[in-house]
């Protein structure tokens, strides 16, 4: 008994005096590899570059400028369906970057399919969501949260009239910014956007070469990802036009590594 | 009365006097009718509007094959709605020398020493049509189609004439009915007079134009007409009323014309263009380009003029790829469509604005549209000339930059221009990123999630439980305190010793303790009625009233050493209170 008590105080003490030193380790590696890769970028070896932020990107670290200057390299390598692919990923984390926005409209320019998406009625209430990642609206969601619950805790003990004022305020927004959380929880967990990433590719009527070809779609395009099966996948744009695709010329924006539990966890 | 009449006499002279030229002076000349035979006789009707007289006669031109007569002259002067108008009118008879197609025109007259022109018009003369040998009598309907065989939306004139020689009026026409074929009546019925088997007749002509769909031959049954023909009364004695005008009979008539048959056929299959636009007529295509050397960024307008006769209804709205660095924009199309004599003609113009981006050199396409000619009976292709538009460098818009500042003065600075664009690329990828590795300070799960949403809600529900609980206990002890009071008092009571004062007092602090009271004094009357508010009866209230005021009377009369009369009294009472209340 007094042995494994010993072993969890000193267990707790490594961890307390070493662990951040660990922690420090990965970071101070994470930062090299960042710096090169950034370097590789400057100087042209876009292909360096990119292995370099993925790795930044598979080792954990979902950082809204690795996905972006993802997206830079591919760019800078012509491969355009995957840049706007990131640059869609980054926006997941940094809606508000001002260069990521501009570069991204840069991308969506270049595309060749005329697919526009039409804003439903939650969106254009909640017009704020599209400019504020979900760490961000939680980051507001809790500081109105504690400001909600002390006007009601002043309130329990003063009862003069600016504090019911406030009580009322801080209760309506606190809602609207509960309601925003929510929203975006839930964007975030049903976006089905995938990006077309092949040049030029085939959308036929079953999941089938021999299938009849239904209609052309082009680097870069957006389409709704419906479901995958033998190899093939299941794709949709906003006009009702559905069709199959190779599972390997198109891929969600949003995947179970970073979907909106995997944003929070990481802290975007 | 005689000054109210004479001064519009006197304003109305003024207006003849100071309005010889009232605006300005046109002429124009008028027909009575296109086609003639050789025997009819053809009015001119040569108006001069804005002028109420001429210097000279009108002289007329192209009437070399014609015998002249001249019918007379009328002058018009009217007011409406303050607007001044007058003419003159000259009439002439033409009487046709030969056959043959004839124009007519210009007029020429001088008025006010300047000499005008008036428009100038077609006259056809055909021979006399040769007498059947049959009295056709003094009215009969003729038909009569301008061409038998046509092609497929050709149009053909279906011309009706009404021959009289007698009065008619109350004229009704019934047409045939023929499937695929529509009547478009082409203007009002004109009426002049004619020869007919070398007798003068009235002449009612009324013209439909005749467009057929499809190919064949389309059977046209007689055109009824029906009218009141005047009868004139037979009288013993003749004189001025006499006259058919004034009195006579009329009668009832329908006449016929005869059967007519249009063969229709198709257009040629050979030589048909792929871009044939349907048009069957004779068109042509005018076009201009104004102006044709602009500055960058600035617009000329391309305008493409489709005019002919035929089936107009069907020019189509002419399309052109638009040129690179040329902005089109398209104005809505203008169909004009007019009826004469010799069917329907008319224009359609289309104009586009033509913007430049850039400074240079740009050829404008031609546009070509393909018709069949009904006059060579072959496809025709028509198109516009080919324009180039030249475009100088754009003026740049130039802001004056200028300062207000706060004591009002401007003070002016460089002059700003429009920024251009030069090149195109995405931004560089960012550098430097604070804290890798790091995660948000809010995590849901992590400590400050945890104080940060439930913290705030602990921390309410905490105080408020407080808060409750604090006043429920508080309520608890007054309860007890109270519940107390009444064995405090009795207990008191048993006390040996007692004075009346103590007795007093004892009270007092029961009901303080028993009602949640702070009473510094207590009067019989103040106790009677608390003891009422609080549910006592009136009886008992009374009792303790009367208890007390002998306790009082005892401590103010010095004989309230000892209470122990009361004693007794005063704890009944009490438990009494307490029965009464619970």
């Amino acid at each position: 008994m007094k042995r494994s008590i010993c072993l969890s105080i000193a267990i707790f003490f490594m961890v307390c005096f070493f662990g951040p030193d660990i922690i420090a380790l990965q970071t101070s590696e994470s930062e090299e590899l960042f710096f090169s890769s950034n370097q590789a970028y400057r100087q042209g070896h876009f292909q360096e570059a990119i292995d370099g932020y993925d790795q930044l990107i598979r080792s954990g670290h979902k950082d809204g400028n690795f996905y972006y200057n993802l997206g830079n390299a591919y760019f800078r390598l012509d491969q355009l369906g995957r840049a706007i692919l990131n640059y869609e990923r980054a926006r997941l984390l940094m809606p508000g970057d001002a260069d990521l926005n501009f570069n991204l409209s840069y991308a969506r320019d270049k595309t060749l399919d005329d697919v526009s998406e039409s804003q439903d009625l939650v969106s254009m209430t909640f017009f704020w969501l599209k400019d504020l990642s979900l760490g961000e609206l939680l980051l507001c969601f809790a500081i109105l949260n504690f400001l909600f619950w002390t006007a009601f805790l002043i309130r329990l003990f003063f009862k003069f009239e600016w504090t019911y004022y406030v009580s009322i305020i801080s209760l309506i927004l606190w809602i609207i910014a509960g309601t925003s959380f929510g929203l975006k929880w839930s964007q975030l967990n049903t976006d089905n956007r995938a990006v077309i990433l092949e040049q030029e590719v085939n959308i036929l009527a079953g999941p089938d070469m021999r299938d009849t070809v239904l209609f052309k779609l082009h680097a870069g395009t957006i389409v709704h990802y419906e479901r995958s099966e033998d190899g093939w996948s299941l794709v949709s744009l906003p006009d009702k036009k559905r069709g199959w695709v190779k599972a390997g010329s198109v891929e969600p924006v949003i995947t179970e590594a970073n979907g909106s539990l995997a944003l929070l966890k990481t802290g975007a | 009365m005689k000054r109210s009449v004479l001064v519009p006499l006197a304003l109305f002279q003024f207006m003849l006097i100071s309005f010889p030229v009232m605006a300005d002076v046109s002429v124009s000349m008028r027909l009575d009718r296109e086609e003639a035979t050789i025997a009819d006789s053809i009015n001119i009707m040569v108006s001069i509007a804005g002028a109420r007289e001429s210097d000279s006669m009108p002289v007329l031109k192209g009437i070399e094959d014609f015998y002249v007569t001249q019918g007379g002259t009328s002058s018009r002067f009217e007011v409406i709605n303050g607007q001044v108008n007058s003419g003159i009118d000259y009439s002439f008879f033409l009487q046709p020398k030969k056959t043959g197609t004839f124009v007519i025109g210009p007029v020429e007259i001088a008025v006010g020493g300047k000499t005008y022109r008036s428009n100038k018009a077609t006259l056809k003369v055909v021979k006399q049509p040769e007498s059947t040998g049959a009295d056709r009598g003094p009215l009969f309907l003729t038909a009569g189609l301008s061409s038998a065989k046509v092609y497929v939306e050709e149009q053909s004139i279906y011309t009706l004439r009404l021959y009289h020689q007698t009065r008619v009026s109350n004229i009704s026409l019934e047409l045939p009915e023929t499937e695929h074929l529509t009547f478009r009546q082409l203007g009002k019925p004109i009426e002049y007079r004619s020869f007919y088997n070398g007798l003068s007749y009235d002449v009612v002509e009324i013209r439909y134009v005749l467009i057929p769909p499809e190919e064949g031959i389309y059977k046209i049954e007689p055109s009824r007409m029906k009218m009141t023909v005047a009868q004139p009364e037979r009288r013993s004695r003749r004189g001025f009323f006499d006259d058919s005008l004034f009195f006579s009979k009329g009668r009832s008539v329908a006449v016929a014309s005869e059967p007519m048959e249009l063969n229709v056929l198709p257009l040629p299959g050979e030589g048909k263009p792929s871009d044939f636009s349907g048009l069957v007529g004779s068109f042509k295509i005018n076009s201009k380009l104004e102006p044709d050397t602009i500055k960058a960024g600035e617009s000329a307008t391309l305008t493409v003029f489709v005019s002919g006769r035929g089936n107009v209804n069907r020019i189509p709205d002419l399309k052109w790829p638009e040129p690179d660095h040329i902005k089109v924009y398209a104005d809505e199309p203008v169909l004009e469509v007019k009826e004469d004599a010799e069917g329907l003609s008319g224009s359609k113009t289309m104009k586009w604005a033509l913007v430049p981006g850039k400074e240079g050199r740009y050829k404008i396409p031609s546009l070509s549209l393909s018709f069949f000619d009904t006059k060579t009976n072959q496809y025709r292709k028509i198109e516009t000339s080919r324009f180039c538009i030249s475009a100088l460098p754009g003026e740049v818009k130039q802001i004056q930059a200028s300062t207000d500042h706060s004591n009002g003065q401007k003070i002016e600075g460089p002059v700003k221009k429009a920024v251009k664009e030069l090149g195109h690329d995405i931004l560089p990828i960012h550098a430097s990123i604070k804290d890798i590795g790091k995660g948000s300070l809010i995590r849901p799960g992590g400590l400050v999630f945890w104080f940060v949403f439930i913290g705030p809600f602990f921390i309410y529900a905490v105080a408020f439980l407080g808060l409750k609980l604090r006043k429920r206990s508080g309520g608890s002890i007054a309860l007890l305190t109270a519940k107390k009071a009444a064995k405090k008092f009795i207990k008191k009571c048993r006390q040996d010793g007692l004075s009346s004062n103590d007795l007093a007092l004892c009270f007092r602090n029961y009901l303080n303790e028993r009602f949640g009271l702070s009473l510094g004094s207590l009067t019989s009357e103040e106790a009677a009625e608390i003891l009422k508010s609080e549910g006592v009866s009136l009886d008992t209230a009374q009792k303790i009233q009367a208890i007390l005021k002998g306790l009082e009377d005892a401590v103010y009369t010095g004989k309230g050493q000892n209470a122990c009369e009361l004693r007794e009294e005063a704890s009944q009472l009490v438990r009494q209170i307490e029965k009464e209340i619970r």
